[in-house]
């Protein structure tokens, strides 16, 4: 762990996983599932991580048969105590794919959907919540919005309103933050692709120590403590990314109280997993909590938030807005099929009139998932300048965020997706 | 004594399956107790495992080719070690008088026995079902372990860990008893003969009902 790493700023957590070689029997099935290559390791030895390489998106931890891959990073014991302390609001961005697998490990049914017991037991804990379904909801607002600025810019020639840049096409989803570590790590040349739009676990922080602070929890933003509730290990490093202070930054611009240091918007993250060790120790029994609401504007949210966490969820929502916004209807029907299922790479043309240019247009989209098998011919094609997409949703575990590195270790596995031959390792 | 007096116990194609499985365990139980201790470095581990997959692919040839090849050897083999009687149980309450033999020099009396005793009927058995358990699993985990739901996988490593060493135990009991019964050892790795009195003192069940005198 004292290997000097390159690829990290200051304050950045470099790599939340790591391989316990006591455990690690030399296997070699991390490597199958590593989008990256960053394990390395001969056959038969100990495997390590190479931290520059790794985008933390835990799917080692996941798949690894002998429970030898772990999370440097264990934010429970601060979050207790930080909801032991009275002078802090501490708010919960729960993302759409915890409240289909934190039952899990209360004895629920893998899959059981329970927003409602989750609330409770959560509000019992002490959060107030912040749903991430409703960060998504504005995630889409923006993403889509870019999206058709730059598909108007492509298409037509139209300049930024403010005189600002414009990005290329195809845009890139941002919302993972596994993928855009891989981007900035082996693609930095297509950094402009990517949206420039934050997931939406970082405009919940912001949102929630800005007009949060302000409106609904009415304290100062230095006193809220906001915690992503995520289904995904790579979030703990996203939300240690320097940039992402823009509440403080907001605060500053407008001459509120300078904090000695500057806040994160997020404070910190815990997985599902680590929000079921948390509510165990705490004694709080989710599988027998009532049902409850949300309690703030800030649990309600758009069923276009809530597929946020299935791979295709987010072009499907940023469809329906795209739709909205270019030709001035609303969609007779809201679902796109094309873009559902667990094929690695799904594509999808739609023919809609620009009502502002009177002009028919086709837009093609693409989604991917599981990057470790099928993003690279993308990519590739995209830096050949030979790529027939207009905007592509990348994520970068097998299946989505519902799958992610974070969720619970569920033996009977799920990123099987996809891959049905044997391998003869070897060296 | 002449040639007639000897027994061909264990015919050719045993005599080979036995060598190749003898040599092929061996390899594995010195490696795969190298691959769980882990003292070597990364290249030295590398060639361990790889050593311990080709011993493992030739186990399972061997084991193959001995299924189809002679196949009626291995039902007569399943056929006696799964056979019991009440002499087994007191075979195993006196363990076979080796104790007594080896340490005390004093000879008891040992029920009568057919062509395997209770405790060799009982190292077959391991060898059948763990051997085969052994193949399976290790296949399983060189080639499919990110395939297989890792809940399996793991106790399928379980499992090879656990019955390699049940085997590697009964493999130093059998190794010692070996060299001990050296009439016995000699047949299985050099000519297959075992001398009459012999067979007819340790099995004489076997060479009263089974045993006939050719030519
Ligand atoms: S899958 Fe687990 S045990 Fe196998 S090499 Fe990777 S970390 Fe080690
Ligand atoms: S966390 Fe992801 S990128 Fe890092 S080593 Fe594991 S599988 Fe590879
Ligand atoms: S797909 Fe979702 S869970 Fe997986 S790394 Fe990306 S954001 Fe995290």
């Amino acid at each position: 762990m004292n290997v000097e790493v390159k690829t990290y700023r200051k304050g950045e957590i470099p790599g939340i996983i790591a391989i316990d070689g006591q455990n690690c029997r030399g296997c070699d099935a991390c490597k199958r599932y590593c989008p990256t290559g960053a394990i390395t390791g001969m056959f038969g030895a100990t495997h390590r991580i190479d931290r520059d390489r790794c985008i933390s998106c835990g799917q080692c931890l996941i798949n690894c048969p002998f429970g030898a891959p772990y999370e440097t990073v264990d934010t429970v014991e601060e979050v207790q105590a930080k909801l032991g302390d009275k002078r802090y609001t501490v708010a919960a961005i729960i993302a759409p794919a915890v409240r289909v697998a934190v039952g899990e490990p209360f004895g629920l049914p893998a899959g059981s959907l329970v927003t409602g017991k989750m609330y409770g037991a959560m509000r019992k804990a002490g959060f107030v919540i912040v749903d991430n379904n409703f960060a998504a909801d504005l995630t889409i607002m923006e993403e889509g919005t870019e999206f058709i600025q730059r598909a108007r810019h492509a298409l037509f020639g139209e300049k930024a309103e403010h005189g600002g840049e414009i990005g290329p096409l195809p845009q890139f989803t941002s919302c993972c933050p596994a993928w855009v570590r891989f981007v900035e790590t082996n693609y930095p040349s297509l950094i402009p692709h990517l949206s420039s739009a934050k997931s939406p676990q970082q405009m919940a922080g912001a949102v929630a120590k800005t007009y949060g602070a302000e409106r609904i929890f009415k304290v100062d933003p230095e006193f809220i403590y906001t915690v992503g509730v995520m289904p995904c290990t790579a979030k703990k490093f996203e939300a240690s990314r320097p940039e992402f202070q823009s509440a403080c930054n907001f605060v500053k611009e407008r001459g509120g109280a300078s904090p000695g240091t500057p806040y994160p918007d997020v404070d910190t993250v815990l997985t599902t997993r680590d929000l079921a060790r948390l509510l165990k120790r705490m004694k709080i029994d989710l599988a027998a909590e009532n049902n409850a609401e949300g309690g703030t504007l800030f649990a309600e949210y758009t069923g276009a938030g809530t597929i946020f966490g299935n791979t295709g969820g987010v072009m499907e929502a940023a469809l329906r807005t795209a739709y909205v916004v270019l030709t001035g209807n609303n969609l007779a029907k809201l679902e796109f099929e094309e873009v559902r299922g667990l094929r690695g790479v799904k594509s999808a043309s739609i023919q809609l009139r620009d009502a502002k240019y009177g002009k028919d247009v086709t837009l093609k989209v693409a989604v991917v998932h599981d990057i470790r098998a099928n993003i690279r011919p993308i990519v590739e094609d995209v830096l050949a300048g030979r790529s027939p997409y207009h905007f592509i949703e990348v994520m970068n575990c097998p299946g989505g965020c519902i799958n992610g590195g974070g969720q619970p270790i569920c033996d009977t596995g799920s990123s099987w997706i996809g891959r049905i031959l044997p391998s003869f390792a070897w060296s | 004594m002449t040639d007639s007096s000897f027994i061909l116990k264990h015919p050719m194609q045993v005599r080979v399956f036995h060598f190749i499985l003898a040599v092929s365990f061996l390899t594995l139980a010195v490696t795969g107790i190298i691959l769980f201790q882990k003292p070597l470095q990364e290249a030295a581990m590398n060639t361990v495992i790889q050593i311990h997959v080709v011993a493992g692919v030739v186990m399972t040839l061997d084991a193959l080719a001995f299924l189809f090849l002679a196949f009626d050897r291995v039902v007569m083999f399943t056929k006696r070690v799964f056979t019991f009687s009440g002499n087994d149980l007191k075979w195993f309450t006196v363990l076979g008088g080796y104790p007594q033999k080896i340490l005390l020099h004093k000879k008891v009396e040992v029920p009568p026995m057919g062509k395997y005793n209770a405790g060799q009927k009982l190292f077959g058995i391991f060898v059948l079902v763990g051997g085969t358990l052994l193949i399976l699993s290790g296949w399983a985990l060189w080639t499919l372990p990110h395939i297989i739901p890792h809940g399996d996988t793991s106790m399928i490593g379980t499992i090879h860990l656990y019955v390699s060493w049940i085997l590697i135990l009964f493999l130093l009991v059998h190794l010692f008893l070996g060299i001990y019964m050296v009439d016995d050892f000699k047949a299985m790795f050099l000519h297959g003969r075992i001398p009459y009195e012999d067979a007819a003192e340790k099995s004489p069940l076997w060479v009263k009902n089974d045993i006939c005198k050719i030519g």
